[in-house]
Formats: structure tokens, C-alpha cells, sequence
């Protein structure tokens, strides 16, 4: 026993004084350099939030002239009809692409939704061929909604910029064999976010129309039952992955919240869902949405746009109507409707 | 009479939500023409704003000139000229006369203490770049950041990365070797054995209808492809049955999935090191003005382009292509004498520990 251990010793040694150089190592003499980025002067960047300034009312505008138009086309359209779909560019409105028009009606078929109350009108923003300079281009990822309100109690209406990639698809560029149907249908289905849970459940009530409204509807993004085909990778699932480490950064940025219902913490997962319930923040009218879909956006629970979706199917239509229309507060009338407490269920 | 007067009442009653509609409309767009005018001059003045801040950031500022690089630099301990110079002539042998346009793009650095305990001024215009760095990364930093004159999409798109001169343009080629000699490819062996049709394909000069089974030619490499790189893409929702068909070696499947994959997603065989080096094999092939050549008409196919550039139909460039390739063999690893001794003394060494081991004895 014991020679082996002073053998043992003997070959650690003999490593080491062929391995390791007798002066102890040098430093490499590298330093971690990180170079800033170039900032915007300041005039700059006061360019830039006046142009946002300018988005936002321009979006609203456009919502309102749309919200007039559409009318008129939903009264010509044919009986029974709750889903029309344009295109949009420079202002003027032409009819939507065959291939949005089938793949939007595909989409509203997967979501489950046939003829509804609250009838949706989408409008596909097609990006300016050439970009004009006179003013501020409009962001790609951004969408805008304006929710049914007393005077319009049955238009949801959605403008979905398409960006460059599917303008060209939709212009009938790219269209080809090697373009998958399934993608516009998820590009379209994911776009319609929170109209399709007013055609879906009505308008909701003030509770929690107002918990909704004051995240911008993060939990509430997709109806669709199988969000994380295609585009919807989670975070979690593509960090795990090899060559993907990077995702991490992703899950690092979450608020401490988000990280403890990550972790199954009901308490967490309670916090997460219901931050800023309670503040009763007023619903604005007209109740514009602008939802930012780009990379980058920080959720408050990971997954989270998905959350009210799953919350919908694990519950059943019945009691989440009981929920979505319920005068209760939002905590209460969800937990009523899961039957248990929500950060648990969450959790789970 | 009262009757008329409920009605008119009524009437304006239901009308005041459409009146607050309008009013609410004119509201916004005299917002949004106001945000608009306000923005077009904001942008007016940042135009200026950036142009002196230009200015002041670069006062004071050396420049130093080295054939067509303007490099404008903060006064610092960085071999700024020693490094340009190194750095000019792979940019000349690569660019040729069109390096003369180069000018027209003044390189803007600006040397900061390397420090991280340095409190450093925000920077609006350049690179920042440590005054600590060497003649050969100060070359590295120039060549990496050269903008490629008159550069146009549909010849970045093809090659899937920046033109720019090498600093190792051996080891580029080895590596190109390399790849020809390890992807699990058939086209790719093909091109390595000589078939220059298969090489035009792998580079994608040639005739480009059919790209799927020109790159991967066989069922097994499609099914390798669907079931090895996109298996988490397919294995959700309507193309999950295909995934599993393709697993079971249904190539009709495989190849189904592939062909469904959106535009430029289908992975190349051989990366972009391999079309870097045949556009540098084009204009080294071309001479000076073979640059200018190769950017001259974008619309055209890129096989025509670079034929154009080297002065050769395109067959006898990818030829020379592959010859460069092949020439670039990697080197032996040559081992040391004693080195097949010390791996016999080693694998003695652990055996002996392993045959003593009461553990592992059985």
C-alpha cells in the first residue's frame, strides 16, 4: 500500500518537473480590452426620440383611419365573415397577397376561431421600396392594436409591419417553393397577439383589462396552442443546446422574479404574473397596444406571452370566460378559475 | 314638437362618440405633423451636430497617409505607420487600382489607455482601439476593418462574408484543404478528386437550379443533414411526421424537408473560406484592374463575374482554384526521435500501474 502511494508521488513529481517550467509561469501579458460602442450625440439621440414621439402618434392615427376604413370593408364583406386582411404601403391600401390572405385564415382556423363576435381586421404594413427621408422609418418587430372600445364594441384591429423579408415575400418576390407555408402562417398567427383574444373571449373586464394593459399585454401575446414551433424557441431550451451558450445572457437578464419561478418558486412565479396588478392604471381611451416582438425585450416570466394561451387551454373555455369577464380582482378570479393558488400553478 | 326635439337629442347624442373620434383624429394628426416638422429639424441639427462633432474628434488628430489608407488617430505610442505600410500592400494586392478609392473611407481610431480603471470620454465618432497593442495587431485591426470599394449585396450574399486581405493567406488555403478533405460530402470529394462540374457546384458558379441534390448528392447525406442539423426545427408541429419518415430512411421525406427550408438556409458544404479564396484566385489571376471588374456589373451571375475578373473562362479558374488548394497540402506533424519512445515508456508506465491495481484486476 504504501509503495504505491510513494509511487504515486514519485509520478506526480516527475509531471510536474516535466510540465511545469521551474520559475513558475509567466504572465501573458494580455489584457481584456473592451472597446465602447459609438454613442449618438446628443442631437442625435434627440432626433431619435422625437422620431419614437412620432411613431407612436403616427401608429395611433393610422390605427384610427384604419379602424374606419375596415368598417366599411367588414360591412361589404360577406356574412359570417370576422377576419379581413389588407396590405398597407405608403398609405394606401391595396388588397392583401394570396399568400397572407390564405395563410391568415389557416392561422385563425388553428387558433380555433370561426365566425366571432369581436371581428378582427389586420393590416400588413408593407415596407417603402424606396426609404424616404422625410420621415422617420417605421420599426420592423412593432406591432400596434387597438382594442375594441364603447363607440367600436365589436373591430379589433392589428397593423403588423412586415419589415423587408416579408414584404418581399409578400410582394410575391421570394415566393417559391423553398418558402415554407407554415412560417407567414406563424409570422400571421403570432401577429394577430392580442386580437385574437378579444375574438376568441370578448372584451375582457376592467380588472383585467387594466392588469393587461399596464405590462402591454406581455402575458397574453399568443393564443396559439403550440407557440414554440418554429420561431418560439424558449430561451431555456436553446441555452441547453450546444454552440448556443450565449442564451444564458438572455436568462441572466431576467428580474429576480422571473429567475425565482424559473427555479419553481410559487412565490416567484405569484410575483412575476401579477407585477403592477392592483395599481389600477386607468385603460386608456382609444386603447392602443404597441407591442415590441424585436430580440432583446426583457419578460417579466419567462415564456411569458404565452402564459393567458396555456392558462386558456389548461382551464377550458368556460372557466376562463368566468375569469376573462370577472369583476373579481385578477388575482382572485384567475386563482378561482385554475382552482388553485396561481403562483403554484405557474410553478408547475 | 317635443318629440322632434328627443329625436334631434338623441341623434346628437348617438353622434358625440364619432364627433370625439374625429376630434380625437384631428388631435393626433396635428400631433403627429407637429412631431414630424419638430423631428425634420432635430434631424437637420444632428446632421450638423455629427459633422462638428467629426470635427472635434478628430482635432488635434494626426493623419497618416499610406498609399490609398487615410488613418486619422489621436497622438499615441500605436505604430500606426509602420503598421499601414504592412497593412497596404495585401490591401494593394488584394483591391489593385481600385485601392486608389479607398480615401473615399478614412479609417477614424482613436488609441485610449488600456486600463479598465480608466475613466474614458464617450465616444461618438471611430473605434476605440488600447495604445497597447503591437505592430502585428495594429496591422490585424487595419486589415479587418478595410471597407471593400464599391462591395454590392448579391456579391456579400454569395460569398457570406466581408472581402478583405488576409494576414495568413497559407493558412487559409490549408484550411480550404482541409475542408475539401474532410466533409462528409460526395460533391465535395468529387471536386477533391478532380471533377470541376461538382466543384462548380460546391462554390455555386455554375448553373444553381437544383441546388439541394447538387451539394448533397446521396439520400444518406440528406437524411445526415435533416436528422444531425435540423432535427429540433422539424421535430415540432406539421413537419414532425416528415422528421420521422426521414428517420426511417424515406428520402422522398428528407428531401421534402429540405426543400421546405426557407431561402439561403440550406447549409453550403464548403463554407465561405472556399469562395474568399476563389475570388482571390480570380484577381490575383486578373491584375491590377480585376477588382474593378468584379464590381462593375452586380446584376450579372457571380460565375460571370469572376471570369470576368481573372480574364479566364470560369472552368479554368476553378481549376486554378483547386490547384491552389490541393498545392496546400498541410505540412506532416514531424514528431521528434524520442518521442515514440516516451509514448511507449508512457503507455508501459500506465499498464504496469493498471496490471498492479487490485482495483481494476479481475
Amino acid at each position: 500500500m504504501k509503495r504505491w502511494i510513494l509511487a504515486g508521488l514519485v509520478g506526480c513529481m516527475a509531471l510536474a518537473l516535466a510540465y511545469l517550467p521551474p520559475r513558475g509561469a509567466k504572465s501573458s501579458g494580455r489584457s481584456v480590452f473592451m472597446a465602447q460602442p459609438a454613442w449618438g450625440t446628443p442631437a442625435r439621440q434627440r432626433a431619435q426620440a422625437l422620431a419614437d414621439e412620432w411613431r407612436v402618434a403616427d401608429a395611433s392615427l393610422r390605427l384610427l383611419r384604419a379602424r374606419r376604413h375596415m368598417q366599411v370593408l367588414m360591412r361589404g364583406a360577406s356574412a359570417g365573415t370576422s377576419l379581413v386582411v389588407v396590405n398597407e404601403s405608403a398609405e394606401v391600401m391595396t388588397a392583401a397577397a394570396p399568400v397572407a390572405d390564405s395563410a391568415i385564415h389557416v392561422a385563425w382556423r388553428q387558433l380555433g376561431l370561426g365566425e366571432t363576435k369581436v371581428r378582427v381586421a389586420v393590416i400588413i404594413e408593407l415596407a417603402a421600396s424606396s426609404q424616404r427621408r422625410a420621415r422617420p422609418l417605421l420599426e420592423a418587430g412593432v406591432a400596434t392594436y387597438l382594442a375594441p372600445d364603447s363607440a367600436h364594441r365589436t373591430t379589433c384591429v392589428a397593423v403588423l409591419p412586415a419589415g423587408s423579408y416579408w414584404t418581399r415575400v409578400f410582394r410575391g418576390a421570394r415566393v417559391s417553393g423553398q418558402l415554407p407555408f407554415e412560417a407567414v402562417v406563424q409570422f400571421l398567427k403570432s401577429g394577430l397577439g392580442p386580437c385574437a383574444f378579444y375574438a376568441a373571449y370578448g372584451t375582457p373586464s376592467n380588472s383585467v383589462r387594466a392588469w393587461l394593459v399596464s405590462h402591454r399585454w406581455d402575458l397574453a401575446l399568443t393564443l396559439d396552442p403550440d407557440p414554440r414551433s418554429r420561431q418560439g424557441n424558449s430561451p431555456i431550451e436553446m441555452a441547453d443546446r450546444e454552440n448556443h451558450s450565449w442564451f444564458w445572457e438572455a436568462v441572466y437578464a431576467l428580474p429576480p422574479s422571473a429567475v425565482a419561478c424559473l427555479a419553481s418558486r410559487p412565490d416567484g412565479c405569484r410575483d412575476a404574473v401579477f407585477a403592477g396588478a392592483g395599481d389600477d392604471p386607468t385603460v386608456p381611451v382609444p386603447d392602443i397596444m404597441r407591442i415590441d416582438r424585436r430580440w432583446g425585450r426583457v419578460p417579466r416570466l419567462l415564456e411569458g406571452q404565452r402564459f393567458l394561451g396555456d392558462v386558456a387551454r389548461a382551464v377550458g373555455r368556460d372557466r376562463f370566460v368566468s375569469f376573462w369577464t370577472s369583476p373579481l380582482p385578477v388575482d382572485t378570479a384567475l386563482a378561482a378559475a385554475l382552482k388553485r393558488p396561481v403562483g403554484e400553478w405557474t410553478a408547475d | 314638437m317635443s318629440r322632434i326635439l328627443g329625436l334631434v337629442l338623441a341623434a346628437s347624442l348617438l353622434a358625440t362618440p364619432l364627433r370625439g373620434q374625429d376630434s380625437l383624429m384631428a388631435r393626433l394628426r396635428r400631433q403627429a405633423d407637429s412631431l414630424l416638422s419638430t423631428w425634420r429639424e432635430a434631424q437637420l441639427l444632428a446632421d450638423v451636430a455629427d459633422s462638428l462633432e467629426l470635427v472635434r474628434a478628430t482635432a488635434g488628430s494626426d493623419t497618416i497617409a499610406v498609399g490609398g489608407l487615410r488613418i486619422i488617430v489621436n497622438p499615441s505610442p500605436l505604430p500606426w505607420r509602420e503598421a499601414a505600410e504592412r497593412a497596404w500592400s495585401s490591401i494593394d494586392s488584394l483591391y489593385g487600382s481600385a485601392g486608389e478609392d479607398l480615401p473615399r473611407y478614412p479609417y477614424i481610431f482613436r488609441a485610449v489607455d488600456p486600463d479598465s480603471g480608466v475613466r474614458r470620454a464617450v465616444l461618438h465618432v471611430g473605434v476605440e482601439l488600447p495604445w497597447d497593442l503591437d505592430v502585428r495587431a495594429t496591422t490585424t485591426v487595419l486589415l479587418s476593418t478595410v471597407v471593400a470599394p464599391d462591395f454590392d449585396a448579391a456579391l456579400g450574399d454569395w460569398l457570406g462574408a466581408a472581402l478583405r486581405p488576409t494576414p495568413r493567406p497559407q493558412e487559409d488555403r490549408t484550411a480550404v484543404f482541409v475542408q475539401l478533405v474532410t466533409v462528409p460530402s460526395e460533391a465535395v470529394r468529387a471536386c477533391f478528386l478532380g471533377d470541376i462540374s461538382r466543384c462548380k457546384d460546391v462554390l455555386q458558379v455554375g448553373d444553381s437550379t437544383g441546388l439541394l441534390e447538387r451539394w448533397y448528392v446521396t439520400p444518406a447525406e440528406r437524411e445526415a443533414l435533416v436528422t444531425e442539423g435540423f432535427s429540433d426545427y422539424f421535430a415540432r408541429g406539421a413537419t414532425a411526421p416528415s422528421l420521422q419518415s426521414c428517420r426511417r430512411h424515406r428520402d422522398d421525406a428528407c428531401t421534402a424537408l429540405l426543400r421546405s427550408l426557407p431561402p439561403r438556409t440550406l447549409p453550403r458544404p464548403l463554407d465561405h473560406a472556399a469562395r474568399i479564396l476563389l475570388v482571390r484566385t480570380a484577381l490575383r489571376a486578373g491584375g491590377r484592374d480585376a477588382y474593378r471588374r468584379l464590381v462593375a456589373r452586380p446584376n450579372a451571375a457571380i460565375g460571370e463575374r469572376l471570369a470576368s475578373a481573372a480574364g479566364m473562362d470560369i472552368d479554368s479558374l476553378v481549376v486554378r482554384w483547386r490547384n491552389d488548394v490541393i498545392a496546400s497540402r498541410p505540412r506532416p506533424l514531424t514528431l521528434p526521435w524520442w518521442a515514440s519512445f516516451a509514448a511507449l515508456g508512457w503507455t508501459a508506465f500506465f499498464g504496469f500501474c493498471a496490471l498492479r491495481s487490485s482495483r481494476w484486476r479481475l
